[in-house]
């Protein structure tokens, strides 16, 4: 095939991202399981990964960009270049978020917690890693139609968001945790939505690379035409 | 078969406005196939040329690009045994009509070649030349500066007019044939791959020479510089080959943007992207 040392130089950039992904989505595993098991050294553990991924996210946009101007891209090529500079910056984003919850994690150890908004919390940790570790997934194989359903699973997000935040405001009568803590908390909520939000826009991302629609444009036709059916 | 999308589809060709004067048309090309003797080389090509605006021609070699733009102005049939069948229109006017003179329609659709092919005369007398014969009766000085001038020419040989086309440089040859193309004031300009024997800079003179041209002419390129149709062109046609010995045939047809961003078909991505063969 022709411009074999291209489809090289792409396949390998793409393989620097999902590995970028994967140490992602493992310091994400060791986030939940710091939560679930308020393990404060396992959460300390991945206190200065921000730093890491960020270099290693701005290599990826070093070679895209080199890439770019020696091989002239267009079309897939084009869209592939583009969509794995927007993914890598998904992947750092989450991250330096997954840092932060770690370091509030490590930093609240012993403090007294309300156990339903901590539980809250827990599930959303968890929802949240399962679509990042989807969206990556989605990228991996071209997976668009998945890509269309991830969307449903962050409303689950969005729910678990809500319901952390009315126990935050109300804490219950059973304790209402340390101040501290709560106020973490809060800003744990944040940033866990957050992830999940870079889950979802990876997938996508991918429906962009695959299609060469956004994703909203996408779904609009798509809603459209389940409109036209029933008619 | 071409692609084209909903929006393309419904922009027909018509009249623009010419800064130089008259009008600008476009064309409309219904079901063309060019031969050479029994040999079809074009087959079934439908395209909307819009007006003012840069259409380029894509395709590897041998796919019938060259024909068909030949048969945008009635040069295909010059050659022996040559001809062409369907309609071409330029504006409302069928210019294979019977009534249709090929060499009016040589002058309406200026053409410029691959390799810069100025007369054995001044500079002056190339631009002001095709003008004379088709008895101009205005300002010669004038016609030879403005077209010049809108070849980006005139800064470089206006103290040398006297000179001999030859003397130039072959970017500045080729920009002295766009000269003499527009003299005649034609509405369309046919380029065939004009920057193929030019070195970067002069390629990006006439590069950017086409930029102003189409505020003022519509134009139609063929090249095989993917980057330069990218850079330059509003429409983008794909000419392919199914199987050696086919005619060609126009595979997609679409904005430039859409074909070197998302083209629908696999053979034009495979060809844009370089995955070709």
């Amino acid at each position: 095939m022709p411009r074999e040392s291209f489809q090289q130089e792409l396949d390998s950039l793409v393989g620097e991202v999902l590995d970028l992904g994967r140490e992602v989505g493992a310091s994400l595993e060791n986030m939940v399981k710091a939560m679930e098991t308020g393990d404060a050294e396992l959460a300390s553990r991945e206190l200065g990964v921000d730093l890491r991924y960020k270099a290693r996210g701005a290599e990826v946009d070093r070679d895209s960009m080199i890439l770019q101007a020696r091989q002239a891209p267009v079309a897939g090529d084009l869209r592939l270049l583009y969509t794995v500079q927007s993914v890598t910056n998904h992947l750092v984003r989450s991250g330096a978020l997954s840092e932060h919850i770690c370091h509030a994690l490590a930093e609240t150890a012993g403090a007294e917690r309300d156990e339903d908004l901590e539980a809250a919390l827990v599930e959303m940790a968890r929802t949240a890693r399962n679509i990042f570790n989807e969206g990556l997934d989605i990228f991996e194989h071209r997976d668009i139609d998945r890509a269309r359903d991830l969307q449903a699973k962050d409303d689950k997000v969005d729910l678990l968001y809500s319901e952390a935040m009315n126990l935050i405001a109300n804490p219950s009568d059973s304790g209402a945790g340390a101040p501290e803590w709560r106020m973490r908390a809060a800003l744990m909520v944040h940033y866990l939505e957050r992830i999940a939000d870079h889950g979802v826009d990876i997938g996508g991302s991918t429906v962009f690379l695959v299609t060469g629609q956004r994703i909203e444009d996408a779904m609009r036709q798509y809603l459209e035409r389940d409109i036209n059916r029933d008619d | 078969m071409s692609e084209v999308s909903e929006e393309r589809r419904e922009a027909r060709p018509g009249a623009g406005s010419s800064p130089g004067g008259g009008s600008t048309l476009g064309m409309k090309v219904e079901n063309l196939s060019a031969f050479y003797g029994s040999f079809k080389a074009v087959t079934d090509v439908s395209m909307d040329i819009q007006a003012n605006k840069v259409t380029a021609l894509i395709g590897p070699s041998g796919c019938g690009k060259s024909t068909y733009i030949r048969c945008l102005n009635r040069m295909h049939e010059v050659i022996p045994g040559a001809r062409a069948e369907g309609s071409v229109a330029l504006g409302q006017q069928d210019i294979y009509a019977k009534d249709s003179d090929p060499v009016v329609i040589r002058r309406r659709v200026g053409m410029v070649f691959q390799k810069p092919n100025p007369f054995s005369k001044s500079i002056y007398d190339n631009v002001a030349w095709g003008a004379k014969i088709n008895g101009f009766r205005g300002d010669l000085d004038e016609l030879v500066e403005r077209s010049l001038r809108q070849a980006a020419l005139w800064d470089e040989v206006k103290d040398r007019l006297k000179e001999s086309g030859y003397s130039l440089s072959g970017g500045q040859q080729q920009r002295l044939c766009i000269a003499r193309t527009l003299a005649v004031e034609p509405e369309v300009i046919l380029m065939d791959e004009p920057a193929s024997a030019l070195d970067p800079v002069s390629t990006q003179k006439i590069e950017d020479t086409m930029a102003e041209l189409k505020k003022s002419y519509t134009v139609v390129i063929v090249t095989h510089n993917m980057q330069q149709a990218a850079r330059i062109s509003d429409f983008t046609g794909f000419f392919y080959i199914v199987n050696m010995g086919d005619p060609g045939r126009l595979w997609e047809f679409d904005d430039t943007e859409k074909i070197f961003s998302n083209p629908e078909r696999k053979e034009t991505e495979d060809y844009v992207t370089g995955r070709f063969g």
